[in-house]
């Protein structure tokens, strides 16, 4: 069916509510990547058989991810006017207590990690129920009491897999009243007054891209989502578009209709195929409901979307060579101007934006900018999801408001070091970023502290190191990912980067003297100075962090009296 | 191109200089005689900016920025440096890096000498049996000239990173290549090399493509490759090509005086 | 591949956007890797010079022009599987394999002699919160060490 009016959406709601809250006890495995690594497919399959072999009345289903995920394979269970439950550890050896434990109303404790008793989708509400009172409440386990949900809200509850489910939560609604209702220039007015900022990790104003575009002459434009999520250590464009493909959809549309666009595009990584088949069948769900395609709404408003995949090149996150890799092209950055919003895809003006900066545009056109900048702190508007990862103990996908700060993170959120050890540092912004130590951990988590600290937001990785991580390794590691990431085509990334590592080679073998490290602070500098893009611009803050917040380690390799200087 | 053909008044250096609104301004130094040294930049071909070492000052609001010379667009108003100390800096450090890339190139060694940089503190690139002699810098002149001017799409980059290099698909000869030189005539560090053996060029740094040559339909000496000549001819007006004989210009004057 | 199925995959891409890698991709996923006549094939069929397409295929690491083998592991080299010990975990694969490939060139790859398994190495996974990862056919193996790898290889015909 399209869906047309307000009835039409309505009567698609209900569908979908009745999925979320059926009859009848309902079981979703969480059955993202990690929960099919954490043995999710086979749970699914085994609780299947178990409910067909008995002939159960039970319906189950699979969600999203809701990030905990230490406690993976994670499986909720919705029973009529109970708490929804969130079940942890669960393996196809405990499947038939799960199903035992739903037949009977009582959840087994040892499986059951909180209960949720109403879940506020921010578009909209879902009451769950009373009851299992013995069960930790969702807001008394710190993972989750200690995160701010707006970008995550649906991510764990709904079925990503079904449209009627995203539009049960609220979903479309508010493409609806906005392609229906808002002109579209007060559209880009919202965005701007809301404070948005790019989540890929530069942090430019989008309303104001978005405005340029708009601005930009020529008729044919594209809007592109940037999901080559390339930094190591960093899955959030990856869980969101597993969980809940919708929500970015439904800001592209929003987008495209502000700036009067009706082609859009997708760059995705190609280590991504859940993502990739997720998105794809998403986008054909919205073709059948009339949200995607011609006439939309029944407007005189059209707009497509189409998938264009990555092959492997993390410098095509780099806005040039994303469109180059686009076009067929190696992907080498060139030099701006001209800019993409005037120059971009085939030549013609682009609108760039981030998964997340994209999954931020629904809500923030739903609940206003005045709501959505109450979150966050001055001129970081909003919440930024990270992925919290490395020496940890609870690692996982959270959402924090912008300025929040790292001990919180760390500590409150991530339990601290893994298995009691002492955190020493923690590295942001992936190989663009830097190691920021312990002893700033009250750094709240912004665009501009970040970068005060010679690191960087990127697109939110936060990898956790501990007493036993070596800095000057990590250092090497960095600098060996981006060397063998550089494209090639400019003299400082191409070469500087590779004599970068073998000064780093030679250093943690013990075999440099102090003027390596003089030539290694030079070289660094020249590479950040002089470098074509982004990549090798800040390919050396991993080198220019550790050395200035843990030059004893590299002291500490330095041979002194090297014959011949080492050499 | 948005030249505008407006002339303006720009700063380089503390003099000024008369310039066209939207040309680039490495072009207007080239003009002015002030010294910024480049290895990437081609006039007939866009703004490419690899090689790094055109980088100047600009000066805006009192505050500086370092960019390539060879992709500033000039306007009214603008102010530039070249050779403030942090640019002699980056660029004596861009030199020491080029030596170690391209250790058997006269053309580097001459222009580093020129800022005082006689030897490199990184480790030379091993370099024995590369056909590009060792003098390679990947300003990607070559690749641009035979892809976007001649249209034969012979060589192209392969690899990526420090891995880089410039040569035929699968390193193997190439038909494609028509031999036409235009990549060896544009290759600022002369790394290209080409032998022609009478009856055949060879194509040394393109993993030894041969072309075949054509001889002068007077004197019958070899004059140039033949699918250069044939790619000639498909440009041009059918009975001119008709009649139009392969001579040498020795012949060719020969018939035109008769 | 026969030239009706390269003709097929060709077919599949009418959008300018994304066609000539997603060309490429698809006959990467068929085959575990692009032939030299396959290339130089299609670089006749979609019109663009072979040097065009052997530039591509070498910059993008998700590409492969030597032959793999019958199981192809790959393994995380993301930061947070880093800093969890993914190199011992390479070390040991090399190990239990018999192979050896170089770490540094940007694109890892070797295989085993019998042509069972070939090993490469991914940037990051994305499944980052249980590093250190192994891939093996598309399965994704998380929080391994190096006591586990024996079980799972044995899983795809692997024995001492």
């Amino acid at each position: 069916m399209r869906i047309a009016s307000p009835e039409d959406l309505d009567a698609v709601r209900k569908i979908g509510l009745f999925k979320i809250q059926p009859d009848r006890p309902r079981i979703a495995v969480g059955l993202a990547t990690c929960g099919i690594a954490a043995g999710g497919n086979e749970l699914y399959d085994r609780l299947g058989s178990i409910i067909r072999e008995g002939g159960y009345d039970i319906e189950l289903t699979k969600s999203g991810c809701i990030g905990f995920c230490r406690q993976e394979p994670i499986v909720s269970v919705t029973i009529p006017h109970k708490p929804l439950v969130l079940l942890h550890h669960v393996t196809s050896d405990t499947a038939e207590d799960v199903i035992k434990g739903v037949l009977q109303e009582d959840i087994p404790k040892n499986l059951a990690l909180c209960r949720v008793k109403e879940w506020d989708h921010i578009t909209g509400m879902i009451q769950y129920g009373e009851g299992f009172e013995t069960i930790p409440d969702y807001h008394e386990i710190p993972f989750f009491s200690n995160q701010h949900k707006i970008i995550l809200r649906d991510a764990g509850f709904i079925n990503p897999e079904d449209i009627t489910e995203y539009i049960a939560a609220g979903g479309y609604s508010t493409a609806f009243s906005v392609l229906t209702g808002r002109d579209p220039d007060s559209v880009i007015d919202e965005v701007k007054r809301s404070g948005l900022r790019g989540r890929g990790g530069a942090g430019f104003p989008t309303g104001l891209k978005w405005e340029i575009t708009k601005k930009a002459p020529g008729s044919e434009k594209f809007i592109v989502c940037n999901a080559d999520e390339g930094d190591p250590g960093a899955y959030m464009n990856r869980n969101e578009m597993e969980s809940d493909p919708h929500m970015l959809i439904e800001g592209m549309l929003i987008g495209a209709y502000a700036m009067g666009i009706s082609e859009g595009l997708i760059y995705i990584r190609a280590e991504y195929p859940l993502a990739i088949e997720r998105l794809r069948h998403a986008i054909r769900e919205a073709k059948s409901y009339g949200l995607l395609g011609k006439e939309i709404f029944g407007t005189d408003f059209s707009f497509d979307i189409k998938i264009a995949i990555g092959a492997g090149a993390f410098v095509c996150g780099e806005s040039t060579a994303l469109v180059a890799s686009i076009e067929g092209k190696i992907g080498r950055p060139h030099p701006r101007p001209p800019r993409l919003t005037d120059s971009g895809v085939w030549g013609r003006p682009t609108d760039l934006n981030n998964v997340e900066t994209w999954c931020n545009v629904p809500v923030i056109m739903a609940k206003g900018a005045e709501w959505y900048s109450g979150t966050g702190v001055r001129g970081n508007s909003g919440t930024k999801v990270f992925s919290l990862v490395g020496k940890v103990d609870n690692p996982g996908m959270i959402e924090v408001p912008l300025g929040t700060s790292l001990h919180r993170i760390i500590y409150d959120i991530g339990g601290g070091g893994a298995g009691g050890k002492r955190v020493k540092a923690v590295q942001t912004g992936g190989p663009s970023g830097g190691c920021i130590p312990e002893r700033f951990f009250n750094t709240g988590v912004d665009f501009e502290s970040l970068l005060t600290m010679g690191s960087m937001m990127g697109s939110g990785g936060l990898v956790v190191m501990d007493e036993d991580t070596d800095m000057v390794d990590i250092a090497r590691y960095f600098i060996n990912f981006a060397a063998s990431e550089s494209c090639g085509k400019c003299l400082p990334c191409r070469e500087g980067l590779k004599h970068t590592l073998l000064i780093l080679n030679r250093i943690l073998a013990g075999k440099a003297g102090v003027e390596d490290i003089t030539l290694l602070e030079t070289l660094a500098d020249t590479i950040q100075a002089t470098s074509l893009c982004g990549l090798g611009q800040t390919a050396t803050n991993p080198v220019q962090t550790t050395l200035k917040y843990f030059r004893e380690e590299y002291d500490a390799l330095i041979v002194q009296d090297l014959p011949d200087g080492g050499r | 191109m948005d030249t505008t053909g407006h002339t303006v008044t720009i700063t380089i250096n503390k003099n000024q200089y008369q310039a066209v609104e939207g040309e680039i301004l490495l072009e207007v130094a080239r003009r002015e005689k002030i010294d910024i040294p480049h290895l990437c930049y081609e006039s007939s071909l866009s703004p490419y900016g690899a090689c790094r070492l055109c980088m100047v000052e600009v000066v805006t609001c009192g505050k500086t920025e370092m960019t390539t010379a060879c992709t500033v667009r000039v306007h009214r108003g603008l102010e530039i440096l070249t050779d403030t100390p942090d640019v002699i800096r980056h660029r004596k450090i861009l030199l020491e890096l080029y030596l170690a890339e391209a250790p058997h190139s006269d053309v580097i060694k001459a222009m580093a000498i020129r800022y005082g940089v006689t030897k490199t503190r990184f480790l030379k690139k091993i370099v024995t049996g590369d056909p590009l002699l060792g003098r390679c810098v990947l300003c990607g002149l070559c690749v641009r000239v035979c892809n976007e001017i001649m249209g034969a799409g012979a060589i192209g980059f392969v690899n990526r990173g420090p891995y880089t290099i410039v040569s035929t698909p699968f390193l193997e000869e190439n038909p494609a290549c028509m031999g036409c030189g235009t990549c060896a005539a544009v290759c600022p560090t002369h790394a290209i090399g080409i032998e022609d053996t009478g009856e055949k060029r060879i194509m040394r740094s393109w993993s030894g493509t041969p072309v075949e040559m054509i001889r002068c339909a007077g004197c019958g000496g070899y004059i140039g490759p033949k699918p250069v000549m044939e790619y000639a001819r498909s440009r041009i007006d059918p009975v001119m090509a008709e009649e139009l004989q392969e001579l040498c210009p020795a012949c060719r004057r020969k018939q035109v005086t008769r | 591949m026969d030239e009706k199925r390269l003709d097929e995959i060709i077919s599949r891409y009418d959008y300018p956007s994304g066609r000539i890698l997603g060309i490429l991709r698809d006959i990467q996923v068929s085959e575990g890797y692009i032939e030299k006549d396959l290339l130089r094939l299609l670089a006749e069929k979609i019109e663009v010079p072979v040097s065009r397409l052997y530039g591509l295929v070498t910059f993008y690491s998700f590409f492969s022009l030597q032959p793999v083998g019958r199981h192809i592991i790959t393994l995380c080299m993301g930061t947070p599987c880093h800093v969890k010990g993914a190199r011992t975990i390479l070390a040991t694969l090399e190990d239990l394999l018999g192979i050896k490939g170089e770490e540094e060139s940007g694109k890892y790859f070797a295989t085993t002699a019998d042509n069972q398994f070939t090993v490469v190495i991914a940037r990051c996974f994305g499944a980052c919160s249980m590093s250190p990862v192994i891939q093996i056919d598309g399965n994704l193996y998380g929080y391994v060490t190096p006591e586990k790898i024996p079980e799972i290889l044995a899983g795809y015909g692997w024995h001492p």
